[in-house]
């Protein structure tokens, strides 16, 4: 068991947005997560990342307890994370963003700066160009490549595909799914049905901070319960009726 | 000859040369002392601004105190020869060490939390000190403290003329250049302009922030005192607000930020035009000129702020690319 | 008995420093963004309360309401012509803007006013007054009393009506209150306006009572500091109880170590602030 997340809660002050969620994740997985905005799953991917302090619950990484543990800490363990809104390094080159990842295993800046070449070549950018010139798909891109570079072994992605168009999300795919095959474990946080049928093989579904469903994506999908979060009571009454 | 200086890194390459012949060849060919004065003016300037600008400019940590080390870099030398008959070249290795540590002592608190809290601590501490040592009689109260009248060997680094001055104080420049420079290519140069631009995506690929920041700080801190420790062997005199006063934070600030904060070159490109212009409207003006100079600095500030928070390197770096197509075209 | 007189005296002036204190934590609040020209903003304020009495001779309703809406409008137009430009930028540009514009304001205020002290000619309020055996001058009184009751009604301002909940919203998420037909540019102007406004009064109530030059801005604008960070950055509230607080401190340091350690004092404890408890009494961190 590589990941694991047991009852993990997160107050703000009388709000709830994690409410007890459990995850476990094997080496080599690739598990997704869903659920309507405002279920509680970036808090959650927070919580993982050591970018929030979980209430309550712990976080265990490969056996080592990780909850109380600050960002620098989880990644130096392996867990990679991307940013819902894409926070890349606007002053530098895409090179230089990449390097910055590169850098936590290859404390060498040419040996850094080779790790870095092969990943954005493999992710298909452009080295010299400067990251404040990508529009958001670019951007989003770079951002995987980036934690890409840092060596995970665990890669959170947080909606790292939305707002592509149809081509662009065909690549982007590919890249999680190479991505995948080089041995990284991936959860990936999406609200685009393709991404999470084609790409998952597990799926977690969040409404109102607590996970609500888990299967396939294809049990998921007809589960009562979460056609009620996202559409509402009675809205399985009106299929049945129509 | 023109294909190689049509290359970027080429021309700068030649550039640098340049620079730094004309620094070594200016007071032979400017022999007067007007002239040397505003050279070693312009040198103290532009290493103070370099120091500030590792912390300030590169890790984006805005701090409006630095005279704090400044200030104590000035002190101890000259404190040494007061208190003991010791050489001021003694005291300057202790100021940097002072300066260091208070470094820490603020950074490790502040830097925990947002950017904000660094910049404010850093106007009171610094203000604290000047006003506390202004009390305090053993370090010369608010009249301050001199150094040697008359040298008793160099290492009292009290030198008639400038000369000497002039090219110990570049040397330091070159020092604290080639450092940054080193630095910059290395990956603690990278850590710092990541965590300029976003410190939480820089925690999230594993970069320690807060060690980074209090590691850019002691630097600074220890190049800074450095440069206070020349300006008060180079004066001869120091008191708390020549030492510790704003403008001398002030300054710093503006020389980094108007040639271009973050940029190895910027601090001196502010500090070149900006120690001709302090000097020429104290010459003009007179005692008032100092009142005019900071509305002056002010104002600048402000503008750079509001349109060109890159200074006049990006300031550049956005005209250049027409006048340079412009020229080929011709 | 000079000691309860001293004690006060300092809780009146801490009084003052609540209200321009307040002008600066709702910025701090509500934009995450420190105004290093608001002790600058409490300057003017003192001066335009004298231009007032020189000129037009008015009294201290008429200056103190002139102080308020000059220094409203000077909130205002700091902010929509740098602020609004920098609010999203780096921090560089953020900390430099209002750091320069401090300097600006402080040296011209040198330039055109000189470095000497000056005070009111005497107003209304001239005079002192023995209340239970301790005389004050009734100046200090009156705007010590008139702070209290101007921080607590922005207190109530934000938290009470239609306009403060705005306000707060646009704090807590700009998107969301853009969304409920809020402007989040008005609002920020407004508060700035707001802050700047307090400022002003603040400063022509020091003006009744205490001299001054231009070189004050830069102590009132790190007494703010002190007072916010005691009093928590945000909380109004919080920067009443600090700003009492601080004026006690401050008066007390005074009588019993001597006026210079008494800014040794403050600073020290900002100081230790930092250390010990960043988020102050108050405040969210």
């Amino acid at each position: 068991m590589l990941l694991e997340a047991r009852n993990v809660s997160k107050a703000f002050g009388n709000f709830r947005a994690v409410a007890g969620a459990d995850l476990t994740v094997e080496e080599g997985e690739i598990v997704g997560l869903i659920g309507p905005n405002g279920a509680g799953k970036s808090t959650f991917f927070n919580c993982l990342a050591g970018d929030t302090l979980p209430t309550t619950g712990r976080i265990l990484f490969d056996g080592a307890d990780l909850t109380r543990a600050p960002p620098e800490a989880h990644a130096r363990a392996g867990i990679g994370r991307t940013f819902q809104v894409p926070t890349t390094f606007a002053d530098m080159s895409v090179l230089a963003n990449v390097m910055v990842g590169a850098f936590l295993r290859h404390p060498h800046r040419n040996d850094a700066r080779e790790h870095a070449r092969r990943i954005v070549e493999m992710t298909g950018l452009r080295a010299e160009q400067p990251a404040r010139s990508l529009g958001t798909p670019g951007r989003k891109r770079l951002e995987i490549a980036r934690v890409l570079a840092s060596e995970p072994r665990l890669l959170l992605l947080d909606e790292s595909l939305a707002g592509l168009t149809p081509s662009e999300l065909q690549d982007a795919i590919a890249l999680v799914r190479r991505i995948h095959q080089m041995g990284v474990t991936i959860v990936i946080v999406e609200h685009i049905m393709e991404v999470i049928m084609t790409l998952t093989r597990r799926v977690l579904v969040f409404n109102q901070g607590r996970v609500i469903a888990s299967g396939t994506p294809e049990e998921v999908v007809r589960d009562e319960a979460v056609i009620e979060a996202y559409l509402g009571r009675g809205a399985p009454r009106q299929r049945e009726s129509s | 000859m023109k294909k190689y200086l049509a290359q970027p890194a080429s021309a700068q390459r030649v550039s640098v040369c340049l620079l730094a012949a004309a620094l070594v060849l200016y007071p032979l060919a400017f022999s007067g002392a007007f002239y040397r004065d505003i050279g070693v003016t312009f040198l103290l300037a532009a290493i103070s601004a370099s120091a500030w600008n590792i912390v300030g400019g590169y890790a984006g940590q805005v701090s409006v105190g630095h005279s704090m080390f400044f200030g104590l870099g000035a002190y101890t030398p000259l404190l040494f020869y007061t208190l003991w008959g010791w050489p001021p070249l003694a005291g300057i290795p202790v100021g940097i060490l002072l300066s260091v540590g208070l470094a820490i002592v603020i950074g490790l608190p502040t830097f925990r939390l947002s950017g904000h809290y660094f910049s404010m601590a850093t106007i009171a501490v610094a203000e604290l000190i000047r006003i506390f040592v202004g009390t305090w009689a053993l370090v010369g109260g608010a009249i301050g403290l001199q150094g040697p009248a008359m040298s008793r060997g160099w290492w009292d680094l009290t030198f008639r003329g400038d000369l000497p001055y002039y090219y110990i104080f570049l040397a330091v420049l070159a020092f604290v250049l080639i450092v940054t420079f080193a630095l910059e290519r290395r990956r603690f140069g990278y850590y710092l302009r990541a965590i300029k631009s976003s410190e939480r995506a820089a925690r999230s690929l594993g970069v320690p922030v807060r060690r980074v920041k209090l590691q850019a700080l002691a630097l600074s801190a220890a190049f800074t005192s450095a440069a206070g420790s020349l300006y008060g062997v180079k004066t001869g005199f120091i008191d708390p607000d020549s030492g510790f006063g704003i403008l001398v934070s002030v300054q710093m600030v503006i020389f980094a930020a108007l040639g271009g904060a973050g940029t190895l070159f910027g601090p001196l490109v502010g500090a070149l035009i900006l120690v001709p212009l302090q000097t020429a409207a104290n010459t003009w003006f007179g005692g008032s000129g100092s009142g005019l100079t900071f509305i002056l600095y002010g104002g600048i500030i402000v503008l750079i702020a509001r349109f060109e928070p890159g200074g006049l390197f990006d300031l550049w770096h956005r005209f250049a690319p027409r006048v340079w197509r412009r020229v080929h075209a011709a | 008995m000079v000691l309860i007189q001293v004690i006060v005296g300092g809780l009146l002036l801490g009084a003052i420093y609540a209200l321009f204190s307040s002008g600066l934590t709702l910025i701090w609040g509500m934009m995450n963004f420190i105004n290093f020209a608001h002790g600058e903003f409490v300057m003017l304020g003192m001066y335009t309360a004298l231009l007032v009495v020189v000129w037009l001779g008015g009294g201290p309703a008429a200056f103190g309401l002139a102080a308020a809406i000059a220094l409203f409008a000077l909130g205002v137009a700091v902010y929509v012509l740098l602020i609004r430009h920098v609010v999203r930028g780096p921090m560089l540009a953020q900390i430099l803007s209002s750091f320069g514009l401090a300097l600006l304001l402080r040296y011209t205020a040198f330039w055109i006013f000189s470095a000497n002290f000056v005070s009111l000619p005497p107003t209304s309020l001239a005079g002192t007054i023995s209340l239970g055996g301790i005389y004050l001058p009734i100046a200090q009184l009156v705007a010590g009393l008139v702070a209290i009751t101007l921080t607590i009604a922005l207190h109530l301002l934000l938290t009470r009506s239609t306009l403060g909940s705005g306000l707060l919203a646009v704090a807590e998420d700009r998107a969301a209150a853009m969304l409920m037909g809020i402007r989040p540019d008005r609002m920020q102007a407004l508060t700035w306006g707001l802050s700047a406004g307090a400022a002003g009064i603040a400063g022509a109530l020091l003006a009744t009572a205490y001299p001054w030059s231009p070189s004050v801005g830069e102590t009132f604008g790190l007494l703010a500091f002190v007072t916010v960070a005691l009093g928590g950055f945000g909380s109004v509230l919080g920067s009443l109880y600090a700003g009492l607080i601080i004026g006690l401190i401050e008066a007390v340091s005074a009588y019993w170590l001597g006026a210079i350690y008494k800014d040794i004092v403050v600073y020290g404890l900002f100081v230790g602030l930092l250390w010990l408890r960043p988020q102050g009494l108050m405040g969210k961190a």
